[in-house]
C-alpha cells in the first residue's frame, strides 16, 4: 500500500518488513510449528505419561504454538517500531481472557444453578 | 436437482402484502437502471463510482446504502405500529408468519444495513481528511468491504420475493432458529448476509484502525487527532475484536444447520445457552461500535457550532478509550434472567453501571463547550442538541435495566425496547444525521436545504417521542415485544399514540428526501466556494468542497490540535494565505473492479448456499477465488497525477479563499 508524501513520520513498510531476514525465519517456525503439532497429536493418544496432565500438556503446546506464530510468522518484536502491534496483542490477549474467562464462569454458574432434573424429565443425552 | 430446493412455490404468489411491495421496488429499480443507462451514466458510474477505491466515494456509497436502507427498514417499522395500533382483540391485517418476519427483517436491516454503514460510511469519508492523509491504508480493501456489505443487503432484501426471512427476530436464536424448528430459507437468509456483510465489516474496522494508527500528516501526534478520529479508532478496534465472534458464532450455527452439528440444540450436548453468551459478547461492543464514531460526529459538531475548541479534549479521549475497554465486560446485562446466579449478575449489573460514567463525562464536555460559546443553530447542531437530551433519556433507562432485579421485571418487554431505540435512535441516527447534515457540503460542494432539514428534524424529534415514549408505559404495563395481537385494553390508547409518532416521523422521512431534491435543483444558491461552509475547526475543512482525489496538493504540517484553525485565523490577521507550495506529481491507487467483483460473487455464493444450489455455490467460490488471484497479481496500482493538474486545482481553491479575504479586507477598510 503506497503513501506518497515525505516527512520522518511515514513510515512505508508494514512491521518486520525493514528486517530483510529472507526465508530463515520462516523455515525455523514451520519447523517449530510443525514438531509442536506432531507432539500434540502423539501427547494425546500416549499412554507414556500419567494420563490427567494430558489436557494440560496440550494447553501448554497450544500456547507454545501461538508464540512461535507471533514471533516467526506475524514478527511481533519488542522494537521501539513495534509498539503498535504490541499494544494490538495485548488488546487481543486481553479480550480473549475476557470473553473466554466470563464464558467459563457464567456458563458454570448457569450449570450449577440448574435445578436437578426428576428422571422422568430426563433428556437424551 | 439443479437448482437445489428452489422452486416456484419459493415465489409468494399468494400474499399481496409482500408481493406488491416486491413488485414496486422491482418497478423503480428497474426505472432507475433504464434512466441510467438512456442518460448515459453507465461508464461514469463504473468508472468513478462502482471500482472507485477512493475513501471519499467510498464513504459516501456507505451512507446511500444505508439512506436506502433506512426507508426499507421504516417500512417495516411502520407495518408494525399499524399491526399493533388495529390488532386489539383481532388478528390486524399481518398474519403472525409474516409478522414475525417483519420484525427480524427490521432489526436485521436496521443494525447492519442501517446504522453499521451510516457511520462506516461517515468515518471512511471524513477520517482521511482530518488526518491530513491522502488516502486510507488498503483503498481496495476498503472498496471490497464496502461491496460485501452490499451483498448481505441485496440477500436480505431478495428474501422478501424469493423465499422468505427469518422469523426467529434480529438475532435468531436457537433452538428456534435450528433446522427442527424453523425448517424454511428464513434463517439461512439471515445467515449468510451476516456471513458475508460480516467479512466486509472486518475488513472495513481493520482498515480504518490501521489508517487511524499508521496514516497522518506530518506532525499528527495521537493527541492532535481530531475526536472523530479518535472515537474511530475505538469503534474499529471493537470491530476487529468482536465481529470475528460474531461470524464464528454464526457459523457454528450454520454448521447446526447445514451438516447436523449440535453446538445449540436440544439433544447431544447442545447447549442453546452457549449462543446467548456468544451473541452478546459480539452484541455488545457491537451498540458501542455504533454509537462511538456518532460521539465523535457530535464531539465535532458541537465544537464547531459553538465557535469553541472542545471543552476536556483530553477527558473525552480517556472516555472514549474506557467505554472501548468496558463495553467488553457487560454482555451479561443483555440475558440476566439466564440463571447464572446473583453473584454473576452483580458483577455485571455493577459494570454495566460503571460504563455509564466515561459517558457522562463526555455529556459534560459538550455542555461546557457550548457554555460561554456563540452557538449557531444550524441543523447538524440541532441534532447534536436533540440527542443531548434524548440520549440521557434513554441512558437513565438503561442505568435502570442494569440493575437486575429490575431487568428481571422488564426484560422482554416494550419497556426494553423503548430503551434500546431510545439510544439508537436518539444517539445513533441522530449522530448520522447530523455527521450526514455536517459533511454534506464537504461530499458534494453544496449545503442541504436549511429550512427543509429544520422541518425534517422536528419532525423526526417529535414523531420519535410520540412513538417511543409510550413504549415505557406499555412495558410498565406488561406488554411484552413481537406481539402481533392482544388483547389488554388498557394497551390500545398508547399503541394508537405510538402509531401516530410513526406517522409524524414518514412526515419527516419525506421532508428529507424534498431536502435532497430541493438541494440538488437549488445548488448554485447553495454552493459552498471556499470548501469551508461551517467556520470548521479541524483539517478536512482545509479542502475544496468536493475535496480532489488525493485530498491536499502538498501534505500539511500539523502544529497543534486545531491545525485548520491556526491557519485560518493566521490568514484572517494578515488578509493573506500562505505562500503557494511547491507542487509535486500525485501517486494515487488505480480503481479497481475487485470489490465489485469479488461481491457479484458473493451473492451468488449466498443465495446458492440459501437454496442449496452446491454447483453454483462451488462456482461462485471459485470465482471469487479468482478474482483474489487476479488483484494479487496486478502489474499496475498507481497512476500518477501530474504537479500541473495538482496545481490547477488547489490554484482554484486558493483563489476562492483570496476572494473571501479581499472581501474581509474590504470591509475593513469601509470601517
Amino acid at each position: 500500500m503506497s503513501y506518497t508524501g515525505e516527512g520522518p513520520e511515514l513510515h512505508d513498510t508494514a512491521p518486520g518488513e525493514e528486517e530483510h531476514e529472507g526465508v530463515g525465519g520462516y523455515v525455523i517456525g514451520l519447523g517449530l510449528a510443525t514438531l509442536l503439532t506432531a507432539v500434540s497429536f502423539f501427547v494425546a493418544g500416549t499412554t507414556l505419561v500419567w494420563q490427567p496432565s494430558i489436557p494440560v500438556a496440550l494447553v501448554v503446546l497450544a500456547i507454545a504454538q501461538m508464540g512461535v506464530h507471533l514471533v516467526f510468522f506475524l514478527h511481533i518484536t519488542t522494537g521501539p517500531d513495534n509498539t503498535n502491534n504490541v499494544m494490538a496483542l495485548a488488546f487481543g490477549v486481553l479480550i480473549v481472557l475476557l470473553v473466554l474467562g466470563g464464558s467459563l464462569w457464567i456458563m458454570a454458574r448457569m450449570n450449577a444453578n440448574m435445578a436437578p432434573m426428576p428422571p422422568t424429565m430426563h433428556m437424551p443425552r | 436437482m439443479l437448482l437445489g430446493k428452489l422452486t416456484w412455490d419459493a415465489i409468494p404468489l399468494n400474499q399481496p402484502i409482500p408481493l406488491v411491495a416486491a413488485g414496486v421496488v422491482g418497478v423503480v429499480i428497474v426505472a432507475v437502471l433504464i434512466w441510467v443507462t438512456v442518460k448515459g451514466y453507465v461508464p461514469y458510474l463504473w468508472k468513478e463510482w462502482i471500482t472507485s477505491v477512493d475513501h471519499k466515494r467510498i464513504g459516501v456509497m456507505y451512507c446511500v446504502l444505508a439512506l436506502v436502507m433506512l426507508v426499507r427498514g421504516f417500512i417495516d417499522a411502520i407495518m408494525m405500529r399499524s399491526q399493533q395500533a388495529i390488532a386489539f382483540h383481532a388478528q390486524g391485517y399481518l398474519p403472525p408468519e409474516h409478522f414475525n418476519q417483519i420484525f427480524s427483517a427490521h432489526g436485521t436491516l436496521m443494525i447492519f444495513f442501517v446504522a453499521m454503514p451510516f457511520v462506516i460510511g461517515l468515518m471512511n469519508f471524513a477520517v482521511p481528511l482530518q488526518l491530513g492523509a491522502r488516502d486510507v491504508a488498503f483503498p481496495t480493501l476498503n472498496s471490497v468491504g464496502f461491496w460485501l456489505t452490499a451483498t448481505g443487503a441485496l440477500l436480505v432484501n431478495i428474501s422478501l420475493v424469493v423465499g422468505e426471512f427469518a422469523r426467529t427476530g434480529w438475532l435468531p436464536f436457537p433452538p428456534l432458529s435450528e433446522l427442527k424448528y424453523s425448517p424454511g430459507v428464513g434463517v439461512d437468509y439471515y445467515l449468510w448476509s451476516l456471513l458475508i456483510s460480516g467479512v466486509g465489516t472486518l475488513v472495513a474496522g481493520i482498515n480504518l484502525v490501521t489508517t487511524v494508527l499508521k496514516i497522518h500528516a506530518p506532525g499528527m501526534t495521537y493527541l492532535r487527532m481530531p475526536m472523530f478520529c479518535w472515537t474511530t479508532l475505538a469503534s474499529n478496534l471493537l470491530i476487529v475484536a468482536a465481529f470475528p465472534v460474531l461470524t464464528a458464532t454464526l457459523v457454528m450455527l450454520t454448521l447446526d444447520r447445514y451438516l447436523g452439528f449440535h453446538f445449540f440444540t436440544n439433544e447431544a450436548g447442545g447447549n442453546m445457552m452457549m449462543f446467548m453468551n456468544l451473541i452478546w459478547i459480539w452484541g455488545h461492543p457491537e451498540v458501542y461500535i455504533l454509537i462511538l464514531p456518532c460521539f465523535g460526529v457530535y464531539s465535532e459538531v458541537v465544537s464547531t457550532f459553538s465557535h469553541k475548541p472542545l471543552f476536556g479534549y483530553r477527558s473525552m479521549v480517556m472516555a472514549t478509550m474506557v467505554i472501548c475497554l468496558l463495553s467488553f465486560m457487560v454482555w451479561l446485562h443483555h440475558f440476566f434472567t439466564m440463571g447464572a446466579g446473583a453473584d454473576v449478575n452483580a458483577v455485571f449489573g455493577i459494570t454495566s453501571a460503571i460504563i455509564a460514567v466515561p459517558t457522562g463525562v463526555k455529556i459534560f464536555n459538550w455542555l461546557f463547550t457550548m457554555y460561554g460559546g456563540r452557538v449557531t443553530f444550524s441543523v447538524p447542531m440541532l441534532w447534536a442538541i436533540a440527542f443531548m437530551v434524548t440520549f440521557v433519556i434513554g441512558g437513565m433507562t438503561g442505568v435502570l435495566l442494569a440493575v437486575p432485579p429490575a431487568d428481571f421485571l422488564l426484560h422482554n418487554s416494550l419497556f426494553l425496547v423503548a430503551h434500546f431505540h431510545n439510544v439508537i435512535i436518539g444517539g445513533v441516527l441522530f449522530g448520522a444525521f447530523a455527521g450526514y447534515e455536517y459533511w454534506f457540503p464537504k461530499a458534494f460542494g453544496f449545503k442541504l436545504h436549511e429550512g427543509l432539514g429544520k422541518a425534517s428534524f422536528w419532525c423526526w424529534v417529535v414523531g420519535f417521542y410520540v412513538a417511543w415514549m409510550p413504549g415505557y408505559v406499555l412495558g410498565l404495563e406488561g406488554m411484552t415485544r413481537r406481539m402481533q395481537h392482544y388483547d389488554v385494553p388498557e394497551w390500545r390508547p398508547w399503541l394508537i399514540v405510538a402509531e401516530g409518532g410513526a406517522v409524524i416521523i414518514l412526515a419527516g422521512i419525506v421532508l428529507q428526501v424534498a431536502q435532497i431534491f430541493v438541494s440538488i435543483r437549488q445548488r448554485a444558491a447553495l454552493r459552498d466556494e471556499i470548501g469551508d461552509p461551517w467556520d470548521g475547526r479541524s483539517l478536512e475543512w482545509a479542502t475544496p468542497s468536493p475535496p480532489p482525489a488525493f485530498n491536499y496538493a502538498v501534505l500539511p504540517t500539523i502544529e497543534g490540535e486545531e491545525p485548520y484553525w491556526d491557519i485560518k485565523q493566521l490568514a484572517r490577521e494578515r488578509l493573506t494565505l500562505r505562500d503557494e507550495p511547491a507542487y509535486g506529481d500525485i501517486e494515487m491507487p488505480r480503481n479497481s473492479p475487485t470489490g465489485f467483483v469479488s461481491a457479484f460473487f458473493a451473492t451468488f455464493l449466498g443465495f446458492a448456499m440459501i437454496w442449496h444450489i452446491w454447483w453454483l455455490a462451488g462456482l461462485a467460490a471459485f470465482g471469487a477465488f479468482a478474482t483474489f488471484v487476479v488483484f494479487a497479481w496486478r502489474d499496475e496500482d498507481e497512476y500518477i497525477i501530474p504537479a500541473d493538474e495538482v496545481a490547477r486545482i488547489d490554484r482554484a481553491n486558493r483563489s476562492a479563499r483570496s476572494a473571501v479575504l479581499k472581501r474581509l479586507a474590504a470591509m475593513q477598510v469601509a470601517q
